[in-house]
């Protein structure tokens, strides 16, 4: 039989009225967690950072993980005992009092400034009840030289921090973009670096490379994404993982991102922030450089072929127009062209796109970059406007004022300040 | 229990190609008495996929057979069979057929829960066959944009023919708007090809990238049928998934699909029977008294058969190859992030073949490629189903395409052909019969993307069932089962 009670087109009815059976449900689950979160308040009051605070904090976290206070208290949890206690000779720790705040307020892209910011709270080692061995079930064996003493702390280190960064994965699936699970993350992996051998460290932040295509596969113009992706290749490349250079697989990586949607912003913003250190480990000279800047603009050149309407498209062309015209005090691709050779390659760029125009008449940024790169190249070539293309940026501001009647101001100001208008071609 | 005969059956369905069993399925959960008979001892009818045994016992029926849907089968092995694997370590389709993203078929699984049961494949790559210009060289494939970002990265189309390109992609994703039918509605019944050359100035080579999206198999469609399975093409692309715009079910394809909706019926209550078919049958005013082939006699309120007989000469040649090689190069997946295809589609455009007598064919030719990872061969072969118009030459035409596909992707050596089997598919009615108790469903054309015109006398079939119930039933929508997974188990 047929059963439809209960579901509508096979799908569960999600109702916003509940009934008082429900409402009783959801106080039961309040107090609960008030009643979870005053436990950890009072520990962390009595400045007990026992092993079954930490749970406490898991339990608490995984029901909210955006309450970032907690998070700090799990730090310190680690800090003060769990993690083993670092040698006089490491890195020092920061002594100030318990309410110093770690990472709390930083996003991920700005991340590289906080975790050189985990201020540990002394904790004298002798005081709390019951604080001391690892999370896991391993028995405490008194080492028998300082070797193996050191050896031991670092496996129980390294096995805290993995589990840790399991713990952040089930709430990141429920919440992909809560900065403070981030955050988190980035701490325990700083954690890595500082406690852990290059090579054990290393793998962990390579693995963590993959998390980040993971998402960024899963959204791919996530802005926090690329950001914190910058962050983990920065770390991958410096001296504390061994690391080398990634620029030419990041470079790589924008072309497949692009080749996956033309749309994706950040993508070719990436593409253009690597260029310069690209040309540079290549050790490119004039040729080289020359050949490169011809390779983008082809590149760029046959995506806005079949993507006018696209806004990030043209910024890349405007990045590389502009690679030909502030080459003064700023790194550029082609530092040495003359001046006629850029007049040529603006011309070049005038030339396609307004072929463009054959096939796509009502694209208003067309015009614009038209109009643009027209005065562009006057100012290259040191002259005003001759005839035929001030009849030109007539007819484009007039297209212009047809397609983008919301900035005719705008397009009247450019008229009159290219002196268009005192000359009475082109009414309204 | 009660015997098959002391039933009044609600319904008897003899068949169970992907309609009957889809009509099951639509009846599985109304606690109707339903006896389901196959007179195959397989399931899927004409949808069935093989093992080399069956294909070969399938071949002896159909050899001399010169009416119903197939007829003229034969098994060649070219090269001797010396790589073949046992013979239930393949799993060939008669009807291979993909699945468009935005398929009907795929939310009506969906709504009745039965594509837990199926495990679906991405159909990558459309390639359309360029042959060599230099002696020297072997034939190539090139790959069919259809997305804006394959557009960019193609390589060999001008700029200007990509703008060209891209104004019609764009047109067809709007092709029912105001602009656009004004365009096409007066030329909606002409060919699509001049519709294509007129209005978007579309030389051959852009023509023949655009024909093979639509998989036709006569070249020859109208332009409203051309826009139409284009804009299922491109709205399918990227709906489940980047890179893919179709799927293939695992396991031989439409058959999985037949077998797990069978499989639905059965817990429902249906009574299944292979090896059965009618032997005779007495129609009366309220009920049909069935003689069946295994000497029972039921009586049923009603009768849903499948037409098996072909009309008109509309007819596919088939070549089915099992070759030894991966082919990877046809299965790769082109966008980050897109799941590694199972399924290809190589076409060759009209006139691009010619028989031994040297004509030239003038219709397309259509390749489609499995890897192993469709369960249908075993790992290091593929199987390659080529579909070609029927003429006098097509089987002759199909060796070549074969012999030219292989050409153009083999590695350094051309790949081994093991086994090969031919055989000719028909069409039959498009209508659906209704004469009192006994409802015939259209034998649908055999085409290479399941059409979604074939689910409609299936909702009709239901609808007489049902009678009164249907209006305030919903079709092919079900809640899961409580212990689903526990009763549905693997056969």
């Amino acid at each position: 039989m047929a059963d439809h009670s209960g579901v509508s087109h096979g799908v569960a009815r999600t109702s916003r009225e509940r009934t008082a059976e429900q409402k009783l449900v959801e106080t039961e689950k309040i107090t609960k967690y008030r009643e979870l979160e005053d436990e950890v308040r009072a520990a962390v009051v009595r400045n007990e950072y026992t092993p079954e605070l930490f749970q406490l904090t898991s339990k608490l976290l995984r029901i909210n993980p955006e309450y970032y206070t907690i998070w700090n208290v799990r730090r310190r949890s680690l800090i003060s005992g769990l993690l083993s206690k670092r040698s006089a000779g490491s890195s020092p720790s920061k002594a100030s009092p318990s309410t110093s705040p770690t990472a709390t307020t930083t996003t991920p892209s700005a991340a590289s400034s906080s975790s050189s910011s985990t201020a540990t709270p002394p904790v004298p080692e002798s005081s709390t009840a019951g604080k001391s061995s690892s999370t896991a079930d391993e028995p405490a064996f008194p080492p028998s030289n300082p070797g193996d003493e050191t050896a031991a702390a670092e496996q129980k280190d390294r096995e805290i921090l993995r589990l840790e960064l399991d713990f952040t994965i089930p709430l990141l699936m429920k919440s992909p973009k809560c900065y403070w699970i981030w955050n988190y993350r980035l701490w325990i992996l700083q954690q890595a670096i500082e406690r852990l051998q290059v090579a054990v460290s290393r793998r962990i932040w390579e693995e963590e490379l993959g998390l980040v295509e993971k998402m960024l596969n899963r959204d791919k113009r996530n802005f926090h994404a690329w950001g914190y992706r910058r962050h983990v290749v920065e770390q991958l490349e410096s001296s504390s993982l061994a690391g080398a250079s990634m620029v030419e697989t990041e470079f790589e990586y924008t072309t497949k991102m692009i080749r996956q949607d033309l749309s994706n912003f950040s993508a070719w913003h990436r593409r253009s922030k690597l260029i310069p250190r690209l040309l540079d480990e290549r050790h490119a000279d004039d040729m080289v450089r020359k050949d490169f800047l011809d390779r983008e603009l082809n590149f760029i050149r046959e995506k806005l072929n079949v993507g006018p309407e696209d806004y990030s498209l043209w910024y890349y062309h405007q990045f590389l127009m502009l690679n030909l015209l502030n080459y003064v005090g700023h790194p550029t691709i082609a530092p040495t062209l003359t001046n006629d050779e850029r007049a040529a390659y603006i011309t070049r760029e005038i030339d396609d796109i307004k072929d463009l125009l054959e096939d796509y008449p009502d694209y208003k940024l067309i015009y614009e970059a038209l109009l643009d790169y027209t005065l562009s190249l006057c100012q290259v070539e040191g002259r005003k406007p001759d005839s035929s293309e001030k009849e030109q940026l007539i007819e484009w501001l007039r297209q212009l004022k047809r397609l983008d009647p919301m900035r005719d101001g705008r397009w009247t100001d450019l008229e009159r300040d290219c002196g268009l208008l005192k000359l009475g071609f082109g009414k309204n | 229990m009660e015997s098959l005969g002391d039933t009044l059956w609600d319904i008897v369905i003899c068949g169970t190609g992907l309609q009957q069993s889809l009509l099951a399925l639509s009846l599985s959960r109304t606690g109707k008495k339903i006896l389901h008979i196959d007179p195959n001892e397989y399931y899927g009818g004409p949808d069935a996929a093989f093992s080399l045994q069956e294909a070969e016992a399938w071949v002896d029926r159909h050899a001399s057979i010169s009416s119903g849907v197939f007829r003229s089968a034969s098994i060649t092995k070219p090269e001797g069979s010396a790589g073949l694997s046992f013979s239930r370590a393949y799993s060939l389709a008669l009807t291979p057929q993909l699945i468009h993203a935005r398929s009907k078929l795929l939310s009506q699984l969906v709504s009745s829960r039965a594509y837990k049961q199926v495990e679906f494949l991405a159909v990558g790559s459309f390639f359309t066959f360029k042959p060599s210009t230099d002696p020297e060289q072997k034939p190539t494939l090139a790959r069919v944009p259809s997305t804006r970002e394959d557009v960019a990265f193609e390589t060999t189309l001008s700029l200007k023919a990509k703008r060209g390109l891209m104004k019609f992609l764009k047109f067809v994703l709007d092709f029912e708007g105001e602009t656009q039918l004004a365009v096409w509605q007066p030329h909606a019944n002409s060919p699509f090809n001049e519709f294509l050359q007129q209005e978007f100035k579309m030389d051959a080579e852009l023509q023949k990238y655009i024909i093979t999206l639509t998989l036709s198999l006569d070249g020859q469609m109208s332009t409203r049928d051309g826009l139409a399975i284009i804009y299922r093409h491109l709205t399918s692309m990227g709906f489940f998934g980047p890179g893919f715009a179709a799927v293939y079910p695992k396991w031989g394809g439409i058959s999985e699909i037949a077998q797990v909706a069978c499989r639905a019926g059965a817990v429902g209550g249906a009574v299944y029977m292979l090896g059965t078919g009618i032997k005779s049958q007495e129609i009366s005013d309220n009920d049909i008294e069935l003689q069946l082939t295994s000497g029972d006699k039921v009586k049923t309120k009603l009768l849903v058969q499948a037409d098996d007989k072909t009309e008109g000469t509309f007819s596919i040649s088939r070549l089915t190859a099992i070759v030894a090689s991966p082919l990877k190069g046809l299965f790769e997946s082109v966008v980050e992030g897109a799941p590694l295809p199972a399924v290809s589609v190589t076409a060759f455009p009209a006139g691009a073949l010619q028989t031994e007598a040297g004509e030239s064919y003038e219709y397309p030719v259509y390749v489609v490629a499995h890897s192993s990872d469709t369960g249908e061969c075993p790992a290091g072969q593929s199987i390659l189903y080529l579909s070609a118009l029927t003429t006098p030459h097509s089987q002759d035409v199909l060796k070549k395409a074969l012999e030219s596909f292989l050409e153009s992707v083999g590695d350094k050596q051309i790949p081994q052909r093991l086994f090969e089997l031919h055989y000719e598919q028909g069409r039959g009615s498009v209508e659906s019969k209704a004469s009192g108790l006994i409802f015939t469903l259209p034998n649908v054309s055999p085409s290479l993307a399941f059409d979604d015109a074939a689910l409609d006398p299936i909702k009709t079939a239901w609808g007489v069932v049902m009678g009164e119930d249907a209006s305030n039933t919903e079709y092919m929508a079900f809640p899961d089962r409580e212990h689903a997974d526990e009763e549905m188990s693997d056969e």
